[in-house]
């Protein structure tokens, strides 16, 4: 595989896709560009993304924690919130994140150039810095990792800064005393969260019948009951017909079947009505490059478009738009370029909500196996039933399993409760390895813990879960 | 259709090595007729066919393990008989029970069966609607399907790449001879496809043999009648069809649904299919060694595949496939190996396309052929300045002046001084053949190993073109892109490792070419000139060739030519 190492690789979109690839063709000994428009690598996901909401889902959590502290005898007083200062230090973080992504770049000797990358051929790009002036360069292969960015309604659209999105949600200019977030996916609950926690009266609406759609319902649940009471309202099978702009808020106009007020006002909205791929790149039509029908980038299982020269991942590709799933695309396709005999094949790609209760999956859910016929069988724990949980005051948690049947093999995992972000992740491993409900229910996890829920969920699967009593069938 | 099943063998046999297969598709068999032959633990069988008919399918190969009971092929036409045991001419034990079956449905196989055969008709071309993979090249039937990159509903036109295949000789990107949008793939990556056979079919075409249960169907017609509608939604706003597939916005409704598939294991555009029960590392494994894990057995517990597994199942495609070759009388007469393990680890690994090739091929070149080599040095001095001199003409023509480009042409013009040097032997009929046509190959090492792309008429070309086209060649060998019909037709090999190093070697001539020239590393060396030693660039140059036909000193003279042809850089200059 010696000619490899010669390949001159661009990388253009210095997200974790995109950065994830810079920096593992760089370690393969290939040569590397990188572009971005920003002065490091971190993409979406550090910039205006995962980290910055993750940041300020902390503090909400922490401000929630000091309410609910009233329950064991500890009272606090109300918070003061010094709003510039929890900024600059959400800032913070992503400033040494992503300067620490800078200097990993430069460790690695590949040459980063802040601007904005064209097509002039399927090898060569035509890039204009950020410093101003232009520069074509050719390449050997390139990797496109543009990522995406909010959707919006062109129907709703007012151009005003009382209409968000949630890159300016997560600039936190101020506290809207009402927010409405439209939209109840991950992003507009998380958001709303932050939002909630702070002082706003949050309401959500969805279209569709439930919050989450494509999450298993069970799982939704404690979700959707616990943000009842920290929300102000959240409306169901309900759309927005039309926002106007007033003095003193946006006057909405709902419909559907649980709206009590047609119209309302509100300070400020949050639109997070879905992602769309960054796919329109200036130049792409004098490629082969191929768009499909959701304006995704049309790759194979090595990550490759259908112009040989040119890759693509992470957001730009499809579903999930996942700042891990668009890391792991990008290394395959580095390995492909390589010379490598890879493909991008997971068995289960996690997935976290990072609300309160958070809810995670992975692998085969429900709903899926529901749709497809798939025989399965699945095991519950309800968190009531863990000490850890108790100690914690979080029992509406509930930890599940989905079984093969005949194999017993573990297909897919369902949690929903404190923390379950982090429990998500031997789930993942359980079903990359094919264990078994008995390999699961055989490991000793520690106590107290979380995890144990999982063990004993493998352990409900054979009605012998120690904590749960189960009269027996006669 | 009527199946035959390997009968019982005797007692305690259930399963038997293939050794040999007696039928071939389209032949007729009659119930007690051998149809092959069998190593059981005990004996060499040969088993009788228990029915008659026409073979329409074979579904075992030589040199695979077979059991009772198991499809060895079907029959069309035909009756089967139920058989007992290995008494061949028991004629049917039961009288016909049973009806003709008036439905295609699998019969419950020992029942004997008299009916035309109305499953699935082998799927009729129907014209531009289906692509099949075109000839690639002279005796090339068939290639394995390293990567499709087209997946249903994609459109494709003609031209564009849709697969690629490894063949013996290279791997190659096959273009597609049809425009349309793709509706059925009838081929898997990691399958063997055969030149002629249909590798997907396109939308509206007719041909539609009989759709897997399983398909997507209502799947499909959903996301098309969504893609219907956006279309109808964007074209009444006034937009053109090429924006309906680059959305500017999702669909004109109100809160769009979180868009997070509901499995997250699955990724749009990749196929349905249940992960398989192996960890990645095993997943992994059998991508690189070319298995499809999907094929491979696990022997651990719920099915769990382990990387012995893995190993197991490429180890028998590696015996069933030297069994195949063996029974063209091609097999590696090898020595037995000793058993590597008693010593250390070791891992066997499914040799594949350019390697077995190069592997059978080089056996070939050595058993058959008296080898001798011959060790020459050319001053090269002057050369290089000529090299410098052509550099930016090459340069203009797109290709690179190297020392293997004018080697072409010293070649070139030796040969034609030397012509038993451009010729092959006949053996079989004591003869000589000569070639009146002079082309050269050029050895390029690539990552799928060595591949060997053919310059033609090589005489007729100077040398800049010659630079040209050997840069464009070495480039498509290395970027996959060669055609198999790009490394045919050779009269005489050059390979060059002066790139690599080293002062000289023994190349392996290219069967049936009788001679080849290696070229090593150059380097200053002193050499007696005009009563005293002057620094000079001296190119090492071995000449392997067929001491059947040619004479040590015929050789010497031969290299000799081609030495000084080096150092008179005047007159192939002179030659263009
Ligand atoms: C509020 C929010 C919260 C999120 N939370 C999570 C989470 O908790 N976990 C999670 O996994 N994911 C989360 N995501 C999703 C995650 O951010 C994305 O999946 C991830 O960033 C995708 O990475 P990427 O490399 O594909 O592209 P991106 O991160 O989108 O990066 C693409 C980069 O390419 C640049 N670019 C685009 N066009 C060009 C061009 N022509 N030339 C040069 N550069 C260009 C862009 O400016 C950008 O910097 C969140 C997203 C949002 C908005």
């Amino acid at each position: 595989m010696t000619e490899t190492s010669n390949l001159h690789i661009a990388v253009v979109g210095g997200g974790p896709g995109g950065y994830a690839a810079a920096f593992l063709a760089a370690d393969l000994g290939l040569r590397v560009t990188l572009i971005d428009p920003e002065a490091n690598p971190g993409g979406v996901c550090l910039y205006r993304g995962c980290i910055p909401s993750k940041a300020l889902l902390h503090v909400a959590k922490l401000i929630d924690e000091s309410r609910h502290a009233k329950n064991w005898g500890i009272e606090y007083a109300d918070p003061k919130i010094d709003l510039a200062r929890l900024r600059s230090w959400k800032e913070g973080v992503v400033k040494k994140l992503t300067g620490g992504l800078g200097i990993l770049s430069k460790q690695r000797k590949i040459e980063y150039i802040q601007g904005r990358a064209a097509f002039e051929n399927s090898n060569t790009l035509r890039i204009s810095k950020t410093s101003g002036g232009d520069e074509s360069l050719t390449f050997d292969r390139i990797i496109l990792a543009t990522g995406s960015r909010p959707a919006i309604i062109p129907s709703l659209k007012l151009d005003t800064p009382r209409v968000m999105d949630s890159t300016s949600a997560l600039d936190l200019n101020e506290v809207p005393g009402t927010l409405l977030v439209i939209g109840g996916g991950y992003i507009g609950l998380e958001l709303g969260t932050v939002y909630a926690a702070l002082g706003s009266k949050v309401s959500v609406v969805e279209m569709l019948p439930g919050l989450l759609p494509g999450a298993d319902r069970d799982l939704v649940l404690p979700l959707h009951k616990r943000m009842e009471k920290s929300f102000a309202s959240i409306l169901l099978n309900t759309t927005v017909a039309a926002m106007k702009e007033e003095p003193n808020g946006i006057r909405v106009t709902l419909d559907g079947p649980e709206v009590m007020e047609r119209e309302q006002v509100f300070e400020k909205v949050l639109v997070s009505v879905g992602r769309k791929p960054n796919s329109e790149i200036p130049g792409l039509e004098k490629t082969r490059v191929q768009i499909g029908p959701r304006g995704f980038i049309q790759v194979n299982k090595q990550l490759q478009t259908s112009d040989p020269a040119i890759y693509a991942i992470g957001d730009v590709v499809g579903e999930p738009m996942l700042a891990h799933k668009a890391s792991h695309e990008g290394r395959t396709a580095v390995e492909a370029i390589a010379g490598h005999k890879v493909a991008f094949e997971p068995a289960a790609i996690p997935a976290v909500v990072f609300t309160d209760p958070e809810i995670a999956w992975c692998g085969l859910t429900e709903t899926q196996a529901q749709k497809e016929n798939h025989e399965i069988k699945v095991a519950r724990f309800p968190w009531a039933a863990s000490g850890r949980a108790m100690t914690v005051d979080r029992t509406e948690g509930m930890t599940k399993l989905i079984f093969d049947p005949q194999t017993e093999r573990v297909l897919g995992v369902g949690i929903v409760g404190a923390g379950a972000g982090d429990l998500i992740a031997e789930g993942v491993l359980a079903v990359e390895m094919a264990a078994l409900a008995k390999d699961i229910a055989l490991t000793i996890h520690p106590h107290p813990t979380l995890s144990e829920t999982v063990m004993e969920a493998a352990e409900v699967f054979f009605g012998t879960s120690t904590h749960i009593y189960r009269p027996k069938k006669s | 259709m009527t199946e035959f099943k390997l009968p019982e063998l005797g007692e305690n046999i259930d399963q038997g090595d293939l050794v040999r297969l007696m039928v071939s598709l389209g032949a007729s068999v009659t119930e007690g007729q051998p149809v092959m032959e069998l190593e059981t633990d005990k004996a060499v069988v040969e088993v009788p066919s228990s029915v008659s008919g026409t073979v329409k399918e074979i579904r075992v190969k030589e040199g695979q393990k077979v059991k009772v009971g198991q499809v060895i092929f079907t029959v069309e036409n035909g009756t089967g008989a139920k058989v007992k045991a290995v008494e061949p001419k028991t004629p049917a034990a039961k009288a016909p029970e049973e009806k003709p079956a008036p439905v295609a449905k699998a019969p419950s196989p020992p029942v004997t069966e008299a009916r035309p055969v109305p499953a699935s008709p082998p799927a009729v071309s129907t014209g531009a609607t289906d692509f099949r993979l075109p000839e690639l090249g002279e005796n090339i039937d068939q290639g394995d399907l390293v990567r499709l990159m087209i997946s249903p509903g994609s459109r494709v036109s003609e031209g564009q790449p849709v697969m690629e295949l490894e063949t013996d000789k290279a791997v190659v990107e096959v273009p597609s001879s049809v425009t349309g949008t793709v509706k059925e793939i009838k081929v898997k990556e990691g399958e063997k496809v055969k030149v002629g056979q249909v590798i997907f079919t396109l939308e509206g075409g007719a041909s539609a043999p009989e759709r897997a249960k399983h398909a997507p169907v209502e799947h499909i017609s959903e996301q098309h009648e969504a893609r219907l509608s956006l279309q109808a939604a964007i074209q009444a706003e006034g937009k053109t069809a090429a924006q309906v597939f680059l959305p500017d916005q999702p669909p004109p409704l109100a809160p769009t649904a979180f868009a997070m598939p509901e499995q997250l294991g699955k990724v749009a555009g990749t196929e349905h299919r249940a992960p398989a029960p192996a960890a990645p590392h095993v997943r992994r494994l059998a991508r690189e060694i070319g298995v499809d894990i999907y094929e491979v057995k696990g022997t651990g517990p719920g099915g769990r595949i382990s990387e012995d597994d893995v190993k197991a199942f490429a180890k028998s495609l590696l015996t069933s496939a030297a069994a195949a070759g063996a029974a063209q009388g091609r097999q590696f007469a090898q020595p037995e190996l000793p058993d590597f393990t008693k010593f250390g680890k070791v891992e066997r690994v499914s040799m594949r396309g350019v390697r077995r090739k190069t592997a059978q091929h080089l056996w070939e070149a050595w058993t058959t052929i008296p080898h001798v080599t011959q060790q020459d040095k050319a001053d090269i001095t002057e050369l290089e300045q000529l090299r410098a001199r052509f550099a930016p003409k090459a340069q203009e023509a797109g290709g690179k002046m190297t020392v293997t480009a004018i080697a072409l042409k010293v070649c070139a013009s030796a040969l034609k001084v030397f012509p038993q040097f451009n010729a092959s032997i006949d053996m079989s009929k004591e003869e000589i053949i000569y070639k009146q046509y002079i082309n050269i190959g050029v050895a390029v090492d690539t990552d799928r190993g060595l591949l060997v792309p053919v310059l033609h008429e090589v005489d007729k070309k100077n040398i800049v073109e010659l630079a040209a086209e050997l840069t464009q060649l070495s480039k498509k060998a290395r970027d996959k892109k060669l055609l198999p019909s790009e490394m045919e037709g050779g009269t005489f090999t050059i390979t060059n490792l002066g790139g690599v190093g080293g002062t000289g070697f023994s190349p392996i001539v290219n069967f049936p070419e009788v001679a080849i020239l290696g070229l090593s590393r150059s380097s200053m060396e002193p050499v007696w000139m005009n009563g005293k030693f002057e620094p000079r660039q001296v190119l090492p140059l071995s000449l392997s060739y067929d001491h059947r036909l040619i004479d040590g000193a015929d050789a010497a003279r031969f290299l000799r030519w081609i030495a000084e042809a080096f150092e008179q850089p005047f007159l192939l200059s002179v030659q263009g």
